[in-house]
């Protein structure tokens, strides 16, 4: 009795060690790491985005090689009280090209339409956001997996309505960073595989994301 | 009562040896144990741009969005001296803040030798083995490893006050360097490294290269 009672706690010890071993590597798996560079430090603000679509570009050859089966984006506000969108998409070209590849879709709390509510300490921690306390808002999780032979397209459609006229976006004041984008006075958000990357992009600075991460 | 010994050797090797494999397959059970960058430091060293750096802070950003992904539960920071014979420095930090915000939520004690206001004898080889120090001779310290790991969620202050004195006038760093990587920097003339916690950080930074954090390693 004694030695099975004995070989019970052994046993036990082992799952335990077994268990705590997995759940080391869970955790290590899910915590968020970069997979390109990101925004980096202050930034300036860029108003008025009712009507507008953003295009962010995330290129290939800018990846951190980091495995992911996710990509999660991080968008920055500066202003407004409620941000309209009314699309958001990623497109996926091969590295260097503005044919269209893949259209994933890109959500935030379940709909690629959201309206984000940057009034709501849920969505932005620190109210009264600012350029010196910008609101990063994370996407959902989007279920791509980053390659470095392709190129990488972030559009947001935002409704032409009064509050999107009230909404500010995030836009570096260094040129540190691996992202770049452009903008544009209609929905870009619809285009199909096949299509083209809309024209505009001169390398400028990226409106509103500002981190690409895997969780 | 052998049969129990040798039983419970079995159970325990066996889930020894799935733990090692599984989190050894994962590649997750280790540190990065090789020397690897946090993030981008300075490439090109140059001396250009010094001001005299008496009575000076120089504050530069380490940003959480530059992280890239080595694991690792200690982080070195590592400073260059291009000219100087001592260097007095009064106090070091390591500032945390949201990234990209501006308010500080944590501070570290930096140190050098256990001390954070160490003097530094750029003219002893013991210290800067290649001598005269110079932009092409820089001498490289190491700061005391810092514990704790550095997250792409924050971002990172570095921040050290240099004590008003005559030593520190000829000193300089291996400042506007061409290639600066993640970091950037600025100075103030005063100390800066007693902001704190929930103090907001000064501002200044206009993205330019740091003069003496040259590289975030893991070790």
């Amino acid at each position: 009795m004694k030695n099975v009672s004995k070989f019970t706690t052994l046993t036990l010890m082992a799952l335990g060690l077994l268990v705590w071993g997995f759940s080391q590597q869970a955790a290590a798996a899910t915590k968020a790491v970069n997979l390109t560079r990101g925004i980096v430090g202050p930034v300036n603000a860029n108003s008025s985005w009712g009507g507008y679509s953003v295009l962010d570009m995330i290129p290939g050859a800018g990846l951190i090689p980091v495995t992911s089966a996710n990509t999660t984006f991080y968008i920055g506000f500066t202003q407004g009280t409620e941000a309209d969108v009314a699309n958001m998409v990623l497109y996926t070209t091969p590295r260097g090209s503005l044919t269209i590849s893949a259209v994933t879709p890109v959500t935030f709390g379940g709909a690629s339409n959201p309206s984000i509510a940057l009034s709501s300490p849920s969505v932005c921690p620190i109210v009264e956001i600012s350029v010196n306390n910008p609101c990063i808002v994370r996407f959902d999780p989007t279920k791509i997996a980053l390659s470095a032979l392709n190129d990488y397209y972030l559009v947001i459609y935002f409704t032409s309505d009064s509050n999107n006229s009230g909404i500010g976006a995030t836009v570096p004041r260094f040129n540190q960073s691996s992202l770049i984008g452009w903008f544009i006075a209609s929905d870009q958000t619809r285009l199909t595989v096949g299509q083209s990357i809309p024209a505009g992009n001169s390398g400028a600075q990226p409106d509103f994301l500002m981190y690409v991460m895997s969780n | 009562m052998k049969t129990f010994y040798q039983l419970a050797t079995l159970v325990l090797t066996s889930a020894l040896m799935i733990f090692v494999l599984a989190a050894g397959a994962s590649g997750q059970i280790a540190e990065t144990a090789a020397l690897a960058n946090l993030t981008e430091g300075q490439g090109l060293i140059a001396s250009a741009g010094n001001p005299a750096w008496d009575g000076m802070s120089e504050l530069v950003l380490i940003p959480g969005a530059s992280l890239m992904g080595a694991s690792s539960a200690t982080t070195i920071l590592t400073l260059g001296f291009t000219g100087g014979s001592t260097v007095d420095i009064d106090n070091m930090v390591l500032y945390t803040t949201p990234r990209n915000g501006s308010m500080i939520t944590a501070i570290k004690k930096l140190t050098l030798n256990k001390l954070s206001n160490p003097s530094i004898q750029l003219t002893s080889k013991t210290v800067c083995p290649t001598q005269p120090v110079s932009a092409t001779n820089p001498c490289i310290i190491k700061l005391d490893k810092v514990t704790g790991a550095l997250s792409p969620l924050d971002d990172y202050y570095f921040v050290i006050y240099f004590t008003l004195d005559p030593n520190n006038q000829s000193v300089t760093g291996l400042g506007q360097a061409q290639s600066y990587g993640a970091l950037s920097g600025w100075f103030l003339y005063g100390d800066e490294t007693r902001i704190g916690k929930d103090g907001a950080l000064p501002t200044g930074n206009a993205g330019q290269a740091p003069f003496f954090l040259l590289s975030v390693t893991n070790q």
